[in-house]
């Protein structure tokens, strides 16, 4: 009964124009008033997320050019307008009880639909009917959004006709279409102002559905209609609102008379087996392209635009002449799978359902650069199909989710991984139903004044969907963290995740709790200046450890991190990068842990090295006040290999949220002071002890050679610091042996361990490396007599070199 | 225009939810709760819940119950508040209270002006079937002919006018002759009114002439236009009839064959272009950055504006002609002063310079400002009345003079900071925004000033209609460039201060301002740091993205070319050269 061209299509197109604002620009507090496409953006994403047997499935709303917004959509079967045959009773009442499900699922969740017509109620060969486009009266703010009236005459009701309308105004529609499939289309060959007549003369026949009937010399017809049926029809096309049925009821009474059920169709397997998002993600990447086939289609059409150029413009904006936008066209264009099925055809099919514990196939893809990795179909098939898995396990699968997250995220189901590697579970929507968002509090006006200048190129951010969810977070969090307070740069911090759940305002929210505790542990404490200085000074060190040439052309230029990288550690990078970047920085974030950030921060600092060594104090102030492109791939790249490669307790910090540390042998703390005062990070002992083991480094022991003489560490090289000549930043003057040594320790990115009898020395001494552009150098926390006494067996009395003098 | 919708009215209305319950000591004490709520309720019930439960300490095994309670009410409210609306308006059709006509008449309005089904079937215009046709035969092979052939109408035109300039120069030399002989006999043998008698003969003579010359130039222009239109439409199925043209979907707009480079050089002669110019990249943005060129010229405006007519202008046509109905416009921001009655009064060179060439494209340019004029004038006018109105009232409010009365409610309907649009086929620029000014713009200005809010009208609508290269004036002054150039002269002769020194003056109504080269950097830098705030506030406007903005200096200036120069780094994010990975240092 099916016909295969019915399958062929499985989403749909339809664009029209948003309304342009007449007049003023600029809106009442000074700010450029949104365009309507961008509201009408910000409305629609709560259609993304409806989920209905007799709903077609939103996909995409596209923003196009000049106010275009086009809607992707769920398609199949023929519309109600296409199936010329005509109805039995017993369908008409199995069709309207479907519709009157959907109905009610919408005017449950506060839609309205307002634009029911027999062109977007689709039902297929056996019987299943799904609304399309059910939004564009919600998505378009009821119609104020766009230039064109929303409906068809014929199914307006008479109140909506008055400009007035709520969602009764629904039922009287879904009367006339359950009347028209009883006895054929009503007011056919009539213009819109006769039939809007005819609709609102209705108001004083007592039947109105009879008086129609008889309009259409159909009454003999319409006595036939069952009586049941009939019986609904009339209490739907109720003249006055409050007197009409609701669907509720109107779904009960059909479900009563309902004889037919609907086949059940088995669920496809293999492609067509998957989520409609993935299918249409994949065949974007394949080259899918929406526009082509509305242009194909004649529904976008391109007038050269000079054309259209408007003639005068005066002050207050208003302008004169020029474009006549183009008409509201309701065909759409219908899209078939070929593309990506020809591209995917010869997977297996078993690879359609991968298994937990099967060994994963390497793909070749994983070499390439994460943003050609998101643009490949295949590779984004698999990844999309496992993380999908993963993420049905989920909290169980939280392991397996880091350990896939660390290769890569699919963009699709970023905010579910990081939700997963946040750890947020539970009932989160409850939690965040109970923090009062509403009431004032006296942040509110900071918080108003930022967001409009929060990542505002980002189309979601900038509507006013955006701006309200941003505030709601804000104020929840806040609420919810009384200890601390808002710094502006929460702001930014929040827009990713508000970006990546833009529908779930619970799970931005709970992301954000998660995230905070974990990388800016008492950042947003009024008073956070010993965090921060902390922070920074840990930075600093970083740098100088990894960059020791850069880290000493900025000391001595005074270019210190206050001055730049505040914003960097307390926004996590939000505030300086676009959103775009800040997910593929955070993707490595939130795998790698806290201390990643400050590796981050010096690879920036790499990538803007031969700059930077160029540039005096003025010039990097103006470097960083805009920060330049960085690349971003390079720099998550080099930072996860800066973290990995550096021993853990260098960077250690006290400000965090982890655990204090016991261990004699894991202690690094110094005090404050001292701390600030270094440009040498301390390595624990036991860090020390695996790197010896690992044979990974070099051990300079500056007391004199005395003491060493009697024990040393093994393999270390003495140099007697009372010898050195700080001045003469050249590793040759240290004599023979240790300049070998250290250059050996250089070119086989070794650590550099400094120990000493005393810490002034070894700072001092450190100090003097770095400046000679010596990597990787840190001071031995406790120096000789600490380890002398946790690892007695790594020293030996040094053999006598006799005759090397 | 567009046609305003008349909104529903809706007055939301508040309704008080009120709950009961009994204490747990005295099931006869009843707390009552009552709180307020906006109908419709546009937040969560639930949320709602939450926070009264917090705000009165309503005890928690309440929740549930209120929870389900407060959702029926809105519910029922909601409902009801819709019902008794609709039908109030129901009622009021039933004893036709209301204009059924005029409702009626509006929606049809609607469904026939913006929906397809309903709207009247119309064809393509004229206008937009040769520009089809033009933008697809300079696409093919034919763009050769086809500059030669608009080159040489173009020079047909300029050559006429020479002669008219010429004739009509003669007959001046010969009245001025004949008027010097009358004068030298004045009182011998002529009388007073025999003078006048010859001024007023001269007088319609010149118009005589003048008239003539310009009807013999209307005419060819005519004849051109009509002729080049049949030859292109006939050249377009000529080249149909051959085989499919296939029209390349991205233009070779910067990718011209070499052949480009003959007709180049055969070019010379002409104006010499401006020798200062520099260009910047600069990215704009906190965040996301969007790179555009800026290219600082020491040029007039209507020099950029000029196309190169002479010997063989055909490879300056080039550009504008591939250009012109593509997404790619090029626009210019020229000054002009309010003219009488509603219309713009451009500089006259521009005039000139429009009418060097035949227009096959668009009305000569004169056309196009009295029909912008006639356009202009109801809107204009109206908001003039409606601004007098509220200067009024702010200033009766105030009780200060009625200067904003003034000002707004003089007999012109233009004001400073409104702009006209005209398009261009034969200039080097598609599209003029005719900004209008006054002489409010010599003396320092704010950021507030009409003239800069007219630029940013000026560049949200290039954003919007695809105009991706705009020139502008950066100072905001057109004429001083001719003041300029003498004074500057004067000044180079004096030698070394030139920094600080004087550079020109004008007079302005029997004020003299100076314009120093502080204030020519200083006027520089506002407008720049205004031009950075509207483009990137254009951007969001979803249209084309602007690629190139030339700012335009006075020519001959060089110490102020050299000040602006280093003033745009400090004020854009300046694209900085591309670095060669240096080898790490040898330890």
């Amino acid at each position: 009964m099916r016909d295969n061209n019915e399958e062929k299509f499985i989403f749909a197109a339809c664009t029209y124009f948003a309304k342009n604002h007449p007049g003023e620009t600029c809106g009442s507090n000074g700010l450029p008033l949104t365009p309507s496409s961008i509201s009408i953006l910000g409305r629609a994403q709560r259609l993304l997320t409806i989920q209905h047997p007799n709903l077609c499935t939103y996909l995409d709303i596209i923003r196009g050019k000049h106010e275009r917004i086009i809607v992707v959509t769920e398609v199949f079967g023929k519309s109600l307008e296409e199936w010329k045959s005509k109805f039995s009773f017993d369908e008409v009442t199995n069709i309207g009880l479907q519709i009157s499900k959907a109905m009610l699922f919408l005017h449950k969740q506060d839609i309205v639909h307002r634009t029911l017509a027999d062109g977007n109620i689709l039902l297929d060969g056996s019987g299943r009917v799904k609304l399309f486009n059910y939004g564009m009266y919600y998505m378009t703010g009821g119609g104020s959004d766009v230039p064109f009236p929303l409906g068809l005459p014929r199914y307006l009701s008479p109140e909506t006709i008055l400009n007035g309308g709520g969602p009764a105004a629904d039922i009287w529609t879904f009367g006339i279409i359950l009347l028209e499939l009883c006895i054929g289309k009503l007011w056919q060959n009539l213009k819109p102002g006769p039939i809007l007549r005819r609709i609102l003369t209705l108001v004083h026949a007592a039947n109105p559905a009879e008086r129609i009937a008889r309009e259409h010399d159909c009454f003999e017809a319409y006595k036939l209609v069952s009586d049941h049926l009939r019986n609904i029809i009339e209490k739907c096309l109720k003249i006055y609102p409050s007197e009409r049925a609701t669907f509720e009821e109107v779904v009960e009474e059909l479900s009563q008379a309902n004889v037919k059920t609907v086949v059940d169709v088995k669920k496809p397997r293999g492609l067509m087996g998957c989520k409609l998002q993935y299918l249409y993600h994949w065949w974007q990447l394949t080259g899918g392209d929406i526009q082509a086939e509305l242009k194909k289609n004649g529904l976008i059409k391109n007038s050269p635009p000079i054309l259209s150029m408007p003639i005068a413009i005066l002050l207050d904006g208003c302008t004169i002449g020029g474009k006549r936008g183009a008409l509201f066209d309701r065909r759409i264009a219908k899209y078939s799978l070929d593309l990506l099925k020809a591209r995917l055809s010869h997977i297996p099919p078993q690879d359609f359902y991968p298994l937990m514990h099967e060994r994963r196939r390497d793909y070749d893809a994983v070499a390439l650069p994460k943003i050609i990795r998101e643009r490949d179909t295949e590779y984004q098939f698999y990844r999309l199909l496992w993380f999908q898995r993963l993420l049905i396990g989920y909290p169980y699968t939280a392991q397996y989710i880091r350990a896939e997250a660390e290769i890569d995220i699919p963009p699709l189901v970023r905010g579910d991984v990081w939700a997963a590697l946040l750890g947020v579970k539970g009932d989160i929507e409850e939690q965040y139903e109970r923090i009062d968002k509403e009431t004032p509090t006296p942040t509110d006006r900071q918080i108003d004044v930022d967001i409009p200048r929060c990542h505002q190129y980002c189309w979601l951010l900038c509507g006013s969907a955006g701006h309200r969810t941003l505030k709601r977070l804000l104020k929840a969090w806040l609420l919810t963290n009384p200890q601390y307070v808002y710094w502006q740069g929460l702001d930014s911090l929040t827009a990713p995740f508000l970006y990546l759940n833009f529908c779930n305002e619970a799970r931005a929210f709970a992301c954000l709790s998660a995230f905070v505790p974990k990388f800016l542990h008492k950042f947003f404490l009024k008073d956070n200046s010993a965090v921060i200085k902390e922070y920074l000074a840990k930075f600093w060190q970083m740098a100088a450890f990894h960059e020791p040439e850069l880290a000493t052309h900025l000391h001595e230029i005074n270019f210190v991190p206050e001055l730049f990288a505040i914003p960097w550690f307390l926004t996590m990078f939000s505030h300086v990068f676009p959103l775009h970047k800040i997910v593929h920085l955070w993707d490595a974030l939130l795998v790698e842990g806290p201390a990643l950030p400050l590796f981050m921060g010096v690879g920036i600092l790499r990538q803007l090295k031969d700059t930077l060594l160029d540039s005096g104090f003025n010039e990097c102030i103006l470097l960083f006040s805009d920060l330049p492109e960085i690349d971003i791939g390079e720099c998550v790249k080099e930072s996860i290999e800066m973290c990995r490669s550096s021993p853990k307790s260098i960077s250690y910090r006290r400000f965090t949220n982890e655990p204090e540390v016991k261990d004699p042998m894991d202690i690094v703390e110094i005090p404050m002071e001292v701390l600030l005062s270094e440009i040498s990070p301390r390595i624990s002992m036991s860090d020390f002890f695996s790197l010896t083991c690992q044979d990974k480094c070099c051990v300079v022991d500056i007391r004199s050679n005395l003491l060493y003489e009697k024990s040393c560490i093994e393999g270390s090289v003495n140099v007697p610091y009372s010898g050195v000549q700080l001045g003469q930043r050249d590793l040759r003057a240290l004599g023979l042996n240790a300049h070998r040594a250290l250059r050996h320790a250089v070119t086989h990115k070794n650590t550099i361990v400094i120990a000493s009898a005393e810490d002034e020395t070894a700072q001092l001494f450190s100090d003097y490396l770095v400046k000679c552009n010596v990597p990787r150098v840190c001071i031995l926390y406790g120096g000789i007599s600490a380890l002398q006494s946790h690892v007695p067996s790594l020293f030996i009395v040094p053999i006598k070199k006799t005759g090397s003098k | 225009m567009t046609t305003e919708r008349t909104e529903t009215i809706v007055h939301n209305a508040t309704k008080t939810f009120k709950f009961s319950f009994p204490t747990c000591t005295n099931e006869e004490l009843l707390f009552k709760l009552e709180v307020p709520v906006e109908i419709p309720y546009d937040g969560s019930p639930r949320e709602l819940v939450q926070r009264v439960i917090n705000m009165f300490h309503i005890p928690v095994y309440l929740e549930d119950e209120l929870n389900e309670k407060l959702a029926q009410f809105i519910g029922d409210e909601t409902r009801e508040f819709h019902n008794s609306r609709d039908a109030k308006l129901l009622d009021q059709l039933k004893n036709s209270e209301l204009n059924v006509d005029g409702i009626v008449k509006q929606w049809e309005k609607l469904f026939k002006e913006n929906v397809v089904e309903f709207a009247e079937q119309k064809g393509t215009s004229d206008e937009e079937v040769f520009a089809a046709a033009y933008h697809k035969l300079v696409h093919s092979p034919a763009l050769d002919t086809i500059l030669q052939v608009e080159n040489s109408y173009a020079k047909t035109v300029s050559n006429m006018m020479q002669s008219r300039d010429e004739d009509i120069n003669k007959l001046t030399e010969r009245q001025t002759e004949e008027m010097e002989e009358k004068m030298r006999l004045l009182n011998v043998s002529t009388t007073e009114e025999e003078i006048n008698e010859t001024a007023a003969r001269q007088f319609e003579a010149q118009s005589v002439a003048a008239a003539r010359w310009e009807s013999q130039l209307d005419a060819l222009r005519h004849t051109q236009r009509a002729a080049h239109r049949a030859w292109l439409m006939a050249a377009l199925d000529h080249y149909q009839g051959q085989a499919e043209l296939a029209t390349p979907s991205n233009s070779p707009l910067t990718t011209f064959p070499p052949e480009a480079g003959e007709l180049v050089g055969s070019g010379g002669l002409g104006e010499p272009r401006p020798q200062l110019e520099e260009s910047f990249t600069i990215h704009l943005g906190s965040q996301l950055k969007q790179t555009h060129n800026i290219r600082l010229v020491a040029a007039d405006m209507l020099d950029l504006c000029a196309l190169n007519h002479h010997d063989n202008g055909a490879a300056a046509r080039l550009q504008p002609a591939l250009a012109l109905y593509s997404g790619e416009l090029t626009g210019a921001v020229v000054l002009c002063e309010a003219g009488p009655a509603g219309t713009g009064d451009p500089p006259q060179r521009l005039l000139r310079l429009a009418a060097a060439a035949t227009e096959h494209h668009f009305d000569d340019i004169n056309r196009q400002l009295r029909h912008i004029a006639e356009a202009i004038r109801a809107p204009a006018e109206q908001r003039n009345a409606r601004r007098a109105q509220q200067a009024g009232g702010a200033a009766g409010a105030t009780g200060s003079g009625g200067g904003g009365r003034g000002w707004w409610g003089g007999g012109r309907a233009l004001r400073p900071g409104d702009v006209l649009v005209t398009r261009h086929s034969n200039l080097d620029t598609h599209v003029i925004f005719h900004l209008v000014v006054d002489d409010s713009l010599k003396a320092d200005i704010t950021s507030r000033h009409p003239a800069i809010l007219g630029l940013r009208n000026i560049l949200k609508a290039a954003c919007c209609n695809d105009v991706t290269t705009i020139s502008l004036p950066l100072l905001l002054r057109n004429e001083i460039t001719e003041v300029r150039r003498v004074r500057l002269r004067s000044v180079g002769v004096g030698g070394g201060e030139a920094g600080e020194a004087c550079i020109c003056r004008a007079e302005c109504g029997g004020v003299s301002q100076e314009m120093t080269a502080a204030w020519c950097v200083r006027r520089a830098e506002l407008v720049l740091k205004c031009v950075k705030g509207f483009v990137l506030e254009a951007a969001g406007g979803g249209g084309a993205e602007l690629r190139t903005l030339h700012a335009a200096l006075p020519p001959h200036a060089p110490d102020l070319f050299a000040a602006v120069q280093s003033l745009l780094p400090s004020v854009f994010r300046v694209a900085g050269p591309l670095r060669a990975p240096r080898r790490a240092a040898p330890l």
